[in-house]
Parts: structure tokens; sequence; C-alpha cells
């Protein structure tokens, strides 16, 4: 009895010497660094700098997450008619900068817009900020949604039984393993603004477009083509989670089924998207928490034309050296992406079908 | 009868057409990257551009190889190549060694606190890099490190806990009895591990190692954040990025693609030779995750 304890106690000793260096470099790479950005976040500390860093609060939160709405008045004429400007025609309102608040901090245009014939602005701190939440938020969601569409097609297409079906699960591989700044290169050549570009080439020879479509420097549609590289390099990876799933929904339900009489449409809601839930909620969790922190595409794509969360705190690290800006930045991705992915699991039920 | 052959007839060309559709939408972009690496700067202005180099006057087919000639002439871009496998490289080696530590520990071993690391580990492979940048760069500035040994030391932070949390439920499938009859033989616990179970983990090491690999050989944020001070450190993403012709004077978009096919061959070549291994990997990562 004796012996047997000290052999577990032996045991013991020998896990623990096995677990201390992976320890020991998570420590050093992720929890260390966690808790200090959680600090800087509520310093002003700048980087590389001999400037004395100040504790200051919620100060940086403020600043990137304060928003102000405010009215716009017409702008009136000697007759108490309003200014229509002479060379637009259009009604002359007050200008945003005139009305949103500029102490403490200053507010800046984010984005005008009309309630009810009245006219409003939405002024930011850092409107930059709030556009690359926007921006992230509406790229995950879209891209996402896209992703599993396209990639439950093309799992459900190469599930069935054909020759070559080797070879294309193997092709399917690919665009997954593709550098994500290489291709993010081959696609921004072929969004080129001129026919020398493949997409304008295209729409031109159907004659959609003029072929001068600046894909990435006009502003709507600068997400789209994001979304677009994004989706072609990984919706093949959803296929192969999801054709994962499909492999283990057993053949018999199938021909259960067929003699009941249900057709392939009934088929799939019935049977395959049902007893694929376990799959899919996993294979969604991994993109959506993938696509909140999106980094390669923006950076490369875009640059400073339009950033992502990630984007922004790359910007304001390297760029401004703002560090407790940038930390707090992180701060709010991680808040983000804890979110996203309790209320994921709590949603499907993942936990449960993990066990 | 006719018309129930017409319908499967029509069914069968509906399959093949969606699956044509597919492939070309999978592999098009590689097509036109590879068009274009095979054109001169004035058959790259051409408008519109041409499905396969074309001669700008006799519109007859001319290929040209020297966007490929010109990047084995780019120091930044071979130094990125060698940067590169470097640091996927060394990562790879040190997430098997420490994450197969840490696994066989896990899988394997009784020993107080065991469920809290396991969950502490599954909660590591969702967590986000991006957070702990300005952090981790705090880190590395203050211990002096140099950029390569910091971005090898920065992605375990993706592939330790996945390396380990693979090859936990790799072990822990093994059966008991091969540990048990070790034991009898007069094996230690270590011994057992490092002459009988890691054997029997290979395909397991090859397929995490290969999924550590390409994960370390595509990485970008940490790369150029690290090497924001150090451009000689620069791994391929970040040479890629920074690409500049050493003949043209515009946007080098001949030598870019030509970088970027070189680039995908050896991991198109990785991904075919070893495609039943990754997707199993990719899959237990994912679904028993």
């Amino acid at each position: 009895m004796k012996k047997m304890s000290d052999l577990a106690k032996k045991e013991q000793k020998l896990a623990y010497k096995l677990l201390l260096p992976t320890l020991i470099i998570l420590i050093l790479i992720a929890f260390y660094p966690l808790g200090q950005v959680f600090y800087t976040s509520f310093t002003d500390k700048e980087f590389a700098s001999s400037n004395e860093t100040h504790f200051v609060g919620f100060d940086n939160y403020k600043k990137l997450l304060s928003l102000n709405i405010e009215e716009l008045e017409p702008i009136l004429n000697e007759n108490g008619e309003q200014k229509i400007d002479p060379e637009t025609n259009e009604p002359v309102y007050e200008r945003p900068i005139d009305v949103l608040p500029r102490e403490p901090v200053r507010y800046k245009e984010f984005k005008v817009f009309n309630i009810f014939g009245k006219r409003y602005v939405l002024g930011a701190t850092d409107p930059y900020f709030i556009s690359a939440l926007g921006n992230t938020l509406t790229f995950t969601i879209i891209s996402v949604f896209l992703e599993t569409v396209i990639g439950m097609i093309i799992a459900l297409v190469v599930n069935s039984n054909f020759k070559g079906r080797g070879a294309m699960r193997a092709v399917m591989l690919i665009p997954w393993a593709v550098i994500t700044v290489v291709s993010a290169r081959m696609w921004e050549w072929m969004l080129n603004s001129n026919r020398t570009g493949f997409f304008n080439i295209l729409l031109d020879k159907f004659n959609l477009a003029d072929g001068q479509i600046a894909f990435l420097s006009k502003d709507s549609l600068q997400l789209p083509s994001m979304i677009a590289v994004d989706v072609w390099k990984t919706a093949p990876f959803m296929a192969l989670l999801i054709l994962a799933g499909l492999q283990l929904i057993p053949e018999n339900l199938y021909e259960a089924a067929r003699i009941d009489g249900a057709g392939k449409v009934k088929q799939f809601f019935t049977i395959t998207l049902p007893l694929l839930k376990p799959s899919l909620a996993v294979a969604l969790i991994f993109r959506t928490l993938d696509a909140l922190r999106v980094f390669d595409v923006f950076q490369v794509l875009l640059s400073s034309k339009k950033y992502s969360l990630a984007s922004y705190n790359y910007f304001q690290l390297i760029k401004s050296r703002e560090m407790g800006m940038a930390s707090s930045i992180g701060v709010v991705i991680f808040v983000l992406i804890f979110v996203f992915a309790v209320s994921y699991i709590r949603l499907l039920g993942v936990d449960q079908n993990a066990n | 009868m006719q018309t129930k052959i017409a319908k499967i007839g029509l069914k069968k060309i509906g399959f093949w057409l969606l699956l044509a559709v597919i492939i070309i939408y999978l592999a098009f972009p590689f097509y036109w990257a590879v068009n274009s690496s095979l054109k001169t700067q004035a058959q790259l202005q051409m408008t519109p551009g041409t499905f396969v180099p074309r001669d700008p006057d006799t519109m007859e087919i001319s290929v040209f190889l020297g966007n490929y000639k010109a990047i084995f002439q780019n120091g930044e871009f071979l130094r990125g190549i060698v940067n590169s496998t470097i640091v996927a490289t060394a990562t790879t080696l040190l997430a098997l060694v420490t994450g197969s530590f840490a696994a066989f520990a896990l899988g394997k071993l009784r020993f107080r606190g065991r469920k809290p690391a396991l969950y502490m580990i599954l909660a590591m492979t969702m967590f986000p890099q991006v957070t702990v940048l300005t952090g981790l760069y705090a880190v590395i500035t203050t211990l002096g490190l140099d950029a390569i040994f910091s971005m090898i030391l920065a992605y375990m932070l993706f592939t330790l806990p996945f390396t380990t949390w693979v090859l936990t439920s790799f072990f822990k499938d093994l059966p008991k009895e091969i540990m048990e009859s070790a034991q009898v033989d007069g094996a230690t616990p270590f011994q057992t591990f490092r002459l009988i179970l890691l054997p029997l983990t290979a395909p397991a090491l090859v397929t995490t190692g290969l999924l550590a690999f390409i994960a370390a050989w595509n990485e970008y944020l940490f790369a150029l954040t690290f090497t924001s001070i150090d451009p000689e450190a620069r791994t391929i993403p970040v040479a890629i990025n920074y690409f500049t012709g050493v003949v043209a004077r515009q946007e080098p978009f001949g030598e870019t693609m030509a970088a970027a096919v070189f680039v995908t061959i050896p991991v198109v070549l990785l991904v075919l030779i070893f495609q039943k291994r990754i997707i199993a990997g990719l899959t237990s990562g994912a679904v028993k995750g």
C-alpha cells in the first residue's frame, strides 16, 4: 500500500515536471503580457519615449468609445427660409464641427443622417475606432455567413460518390494553406482598378461596368472586397470541417428516409442539418473568433484606408506609438471575442456535445 | 422510362457543372497569378489583360520568365525564405517537444490539477493573439530578444495549446496496458514515454507538426510588428508585402506574382502529400475541441 502511494507521488511529480516548460512559456507569452495589457490600458504610456507614464483611469476607453448625437439646425437666409447652396442645390445645415462638443475631448464627425426630415450628426471621439469596430463586425457576420453557406454547398457536392473525390479534397485544402498575405496580393492584382485587373475585364466584357472600378479605393466596395478574399480562402476549410461531420452521419438513416418517401430537401432539413449541428457549431465558433481578429487582408489591401480592430491596434502601436491606447483596443478585442465565444457555446450547446 | 433516364442524365450534368464551378472558383486566383507571373511589364499593362501571356503586337502566345529570375536576385526575398524556414522549423520543433511532454502528462498520468490544466489548454486554443500584441512587444523589448527568436517564442501562443490538445487526446486513446506492461518490465514512466509511447504517436506528431509549421509559415501580425525595427529578420509574408521590384519602377506585380507562385508551391506539395493527415488533424482538433 505504501509503495503504491509512493509510485503515485512519483507520477504526480513527473507530471508537474513535464508540464513546467509549457507553463513557463504560456506565462511568458500569454498571461504576463495579458496582465500587462490590462494594466497599460489604464495609462498613457507611449512606446519608446522618455515621457513619464501616468495612470489615467478609464480615459483611453472613454476616448475610444464615446459617442454623441447632435441635431444640425438648418441655416436660414434673411427671409427665414432655409439657405440653398447655389452650387449643389442642396439645403444648407450647420456644420458638424460647430455643434459637436469640444470639451473635455473633441468629438469628430462620424456620420450625418436624416430622421423625420431633421438632420443629425453622430460624433465620436475616435471615429476611426468606431468604424474599425463596425467594419470588423460587418466583415465577421457577412463572411462567416457566406463561408458557411458556400462551405456547405461544397461539402455536400464533395460528399457524394464520384471519381476524383480524393483529389477534390486535396484541392480544397490549398486555399487554406496558402499564406494569407500572398492570397491578399493575388486578389489585389485581380481587383486592380483598370482593365488589367481580372474583375474589371470581366465586368467590362459583359458590359456591366466601364472597366475602371477602384475596388480597393471606393469606400462602398472596400468591405465587400475584403469579404470576397476571405470567403475564397476559408470557405473550403469550412467545407472540410462540415465534410468530416457529414461522414459521421450513418447512411442507413437516409435509406430509412427514402423508404418513407422523404425527398432530398426534406432529408437535408430533418437528418443532415440536425445531425450536423455539433460539427457546424464548432466550425462556426472557430471561424467567428478568427474573423473577429482579422488583420492580414485589411493591413495588406487597405493599410490605413480602412481599419479592422486588429489593424487599428497595430497602427496605434507602431505608427502612433500610443501603447496605452493600443492596449485598450486589445482589451476591447479580448472582451468582444470572449462575449462571442461564451454566447456561441451557450447558444449552440457545444459543451454538452463535446463530452 | 425515357423521361426518367433524361431526368437522371440532367441531374448528372447539373452535378458535374456544379463541381466544375467549384473547381474554377477555388483554382482561378492561382491560375491568374501564374498567368501574370509569366508576363513582362508591357504585357501586364495590356488592356484588357489576356488570359494567357500574349505578345502586345502580334497577340501570339509569348511566355516571359524574367520575373522568376528577378526574384532570385532579390536579396530581401531570399532572406525572407531563409528566415521563414528557420522560424517555422524552430517553432514546430519547440511546440512538438514541449507539447508532447505536456500531452503525456495530461493524457496518461494521474496528478492533482489535471482537469483545470486541460481546460486552460483548451481555452488557450481560442486566445486572441492580437490582444497581447502590445504586452508581448513590451516583454520582448525588455528582454532584448532579437526578432527571429521573438517570433519563435510568440508563435508558441497559437501552436503550443493546439499541439498539446491534439496530442493529449491521442495519448488518452493509447491502451493503458502498454504503460502497465512497461512498468512491470521496470521502465520508469519517462522511459515508457520516450521509448514506447512517443514512437506510437509518430503519426499524430507529423500531423500536428505540419499544422504548426503551416501556421507559423503564414503568420503576419507578430512578424510585421517584431521586424519593424529589424528588416533583416523579415519573414516571407512581410517581405512579400514590402515587395519592391529590382527591375520595374512601378508596382512590380509580375514579380510579386512570381514570388507568390514560388512560395505557394512547397505548401501545395506538402498539402498534396500529407492531405489525409492534415484533414484528420484539422478535424480532430476542431471536432473534438
